[in-house]
């Protein structure tokens, strides 16, 4: 067990690096350059620069030799900065890229668990008993109605929602995380922040049932028809307790497991819902950053939801082992 | 009664004995026919298939049937625009109200709601909508296409090759997919997207370098897929015998293993249709993919990020291009669902 998963952790790493080797190379291909913004901005000001103080300002920021070479070099000095647990300062904010992922994560986990929470609450008694009544009207119903929230566009029924709840009822803000005017503290300014990430929330939740609920009634089915349940049922058991005690346990299996796959969409936020409600969560950040040229940040972030990735199919493979007793690790 | 039965054991038997029955009443049925039976039985893969159908007539052939406008044909019939102000003084303790209404006569008519000459309006620019659906329509559809033909191809190809060889070679391959599915998906796009403005591509073909590179991160799931099932009927008798016949290794995998990954396969693609579209509509929505004065579906629904006015009181602008992209994705994901049960050899219905 040990030597899997040091095994994995290695393999974890090479695909890390291969990884961020690719990121690098296309940052730095970006034309998005906030070397040059800042230098118009200074320029606007009136204040003239001069060549040497322009060149100086590249070589700071270590974007001065745009050659493969010269890429390459730079992708080695941020790894270098990396191994002593340095992301780099980040160009817009001036603070740590760390420190920048960590204040805007917040939120964006905040909305994520909430959702998350919602959508097992949700999905998995309905694929219950859409699984229990296959083929009656019930399932059709419940399966149309989910397939129908896979298929929304997520920016299309954020923006219907915030058009009809927030802008046409008037019953929730449309955008923001605080409302700006009033200034709430303690349990008043909780308050503020559950009005505000109603909206986005009820948009992650219908859209992510969908997915949950096919995947508890396709192990349901499995469940269903397995020997053990036809036992339970000829020894007389009433179907609650067949359906409740021998079949539901079983179904938990893929869906403990599925817990680890959640790790990234938990922290890397939503960028479209975000963007669409206008919240200060990462993903929203990370598309300010993307536009603005911001490298360091947009570098750190992408590596964060690396990582993230990599480490939720680690996960979900280890809980896989410890869930099912008849599944072995090698 | 006993007479039926006795002659159905014979029929059985002589149908096993040269697969063509005598008896004229007995309808012998080919694998495929009974998928496509199981397929058609369910209501929910006919209502996808008419609408993914009625998309690409609508798409396809609408704009050759209504040759009203064009995709970029503005309307320049004009339109006056009324602003009314008020202002209110108070001379000697009276009330004194001057309202003055502004005329202003504007070259476009934009932002007109549904009538004759406009089925669904016009949009901010002066756009006919109901045309630019169609137009919208045909980007996405064919873009979603070429993507899922050359990720099937890469995908079968790669994951054939990995989970024949296995060894070294499967190793390379699937750590290359490793590192592939760990690319975050839309901030990599944003990228790239990025990096195409400044490479000058023409507007309209930008689309089609950003699904390629689509392509290119989307291959692993499909050759995962492969190779999995690869490695299980690898194992399997007539796979010996392929190779005792000493058939060539392309032959073994093209024509024995991946004709077996089929079923499992055109589900994937079905799926992956209505997700590469789902994709295109969102890169166009953050104005990354199709660019104005060309129509997306996506495109069409990127002016309210920026418009509250629109976004509140011109739901004709943006809301049918939404409900194309929902058929859509909805009409893939309901043949896929069907396809996926129709192909289950445990089916029993």
């Amino acid at each position: 067990m040990l030597k899997y998963i040091l095994k994995r952790l290695g393999m974890s790493i090479l695909i890390l690096l291969g990884v961020s080797l690719i990121i690098y190379f296309l940052i730095r291909l970006m034309p998005v350059d906030f070397i040059q913004d800042k230098i118009n901005a200074i320029n606007q000001g009136g204040a003239t620069v001069s060549e040497e103080t322009v060149n100086a300002m590249y070589e700071m920021y270590g974007l001065g030799d745009n050659s493969f070479l010269g890429i390459l070099k730079g992708y080695f000095s941020w790894l270098g900065a990396l191994a002593r647990f340095d992301l780099g300062t980040s160009f817009v904010y001036g603070i740590p890229v760390a420190q920048v992922i960590f204040e805007h994560m917040g939120i964006s986990f905040a909305i994520a668990l909430i959702a998350t929470i919602f959508e097992f609450m949700i999905a998995i008694p309905l694929g219950i008993t859409a699984a229990t009544h296959q083929y009656s009207f019930r399932d059709y119903l419940v399966t149309v109605l989910v397939m129908i929230g896979i298929s929304l566009p997520s920016f299309f029924f954020g923006n219907m929602l915030k058009d009809f709840f927030a802008l046409k009822l008037g019953w929730f803000p449309a955008s923001g995380l605080v409302d700006a005017t009033a200034s709430y503290t303690g349990i008043q300014l909780l308050g503020d922040y559950f009005v505000h990430m109603f909206i986005p929330i009820l948009t992650i939740v219908i859209l992510s049932i969908g997915a949950r609920m096919r995947m508890t009634r396709t192990n349901m089915l499995e469940v269903m028809n397995s020997d053990y349940i036809r036992t339970a049922r000829a020894k007389g058991l009433s179907e609650k307790v067949v359906i409740n005690k021998h079949a539901f346990r079983n179904t938990l299996i893929p869906l403990v497991t599925s817990l680890a796959g959640l790790l990234p969409s938990l922290f890397s936020g939503a960028i479209i819902t975000e963007q669409v409600f206008d919240l200060p969560g990462i993903g929203n950040i990370a598309l300010d950053a993307m536009n603005r040229g911001d490298i360091p940040f947009i570098m750190g972030y992408n590596m964060f939801l690396a990582l993230l990735s990599v480490l939720g199919v680690l996960l979900a493979d280890l809980m896989y082992g410890i869930v099912d007793p008849r599944v072995k690790l090698e | 009664m006993n007479d039926i039965k006795e002659k159905e054991t014979n029929e059985e038997k002589t149908v096993q004995e040269d697969d063509v029955p005598h008896d004229k009443t007995v309808r012998l049925m080919s694998p495929t026919r009974m998928v496509v039976r199981r397929f058609f039985r369910s209501k929910l893969s006919i209502i996808g298939l008419i609408m993914v159908i009625g998309l690409f007539i609508f798409s396809f052939a609408g704009p050759l049937l209504y040759t009203e406008w064009g995709e970029i044909e503005l309307d320049e019939s004009g339109k006056t625009e009324y602003s009314v102000s008020e202002t209110t003084y108070t001379v000697d303790g009276k009330e004194y109200t001057i309202r003055q209404t502004t005329e202003k006569s504007l070259k476009d008519n934009f932002l007109d709601g549904p009538s004759a000459t406009h089925i669904l309006g016009t949009d901010n620019e002066g756009y006919d909508i109901f045309v630019r659906l169609m137009y919208g329509g045909r980007i996405s559809l064919t873009v979603s296409f070429i993507a899922v033909f050359l990720i099937t191809i890469l995908g079968v190809i790669l994951g054939g090759i990995a989970g024949y060889f296995g060894g070294a070679i499967d190793n390379i391959i699937m750590r290359l997919c490793d590192i592939l599915i760990c690319l975050p998906g839309i901030p990599i796009l944003l990228i790239i997207s990025t990096i195409l403005d400044a490479s000058e591509i023409d507007a309209k073909y930008r689309i089609y370098l950003l699904m390629i590179y689509l392509t290119f991160i989307s291959w692993p799931g499909t050759a995962r897929l492969v190779r999995g099932q690869i490695l299980s009927l690898r194992e399997q008798e007539y796979m010996v015998a392929a190779e005792a016949m000493g058939y060539s290794t392309s032959r073994q995998i093209f024509k024995h293993l991946v004709p077996n990954v089929m079923p499992q396969l055109i589900v994937s693609m079905s799926l992956s249709l209505g997700s590469m579209i789902l994709y295109e509509a969102t890169l166009s929505y953050l104005n990354l993919g199709v660019k104005a004065p060309y129509a997306a579906w996506g495109t069409m629904i990127n002016i309210i990020s920026t418009n509250q006015d629109i976004l509140q009181n011109h739901l004709n602008v943006w809301v049918p291009a939404g409900v194309c992209i929902v058929i859509a994705v909805l009409g893939f994901n309901f043949i896929g669902d069907g396809l996926r049960d129709a192909l289950d050899p445990k089916a029993r219905r």
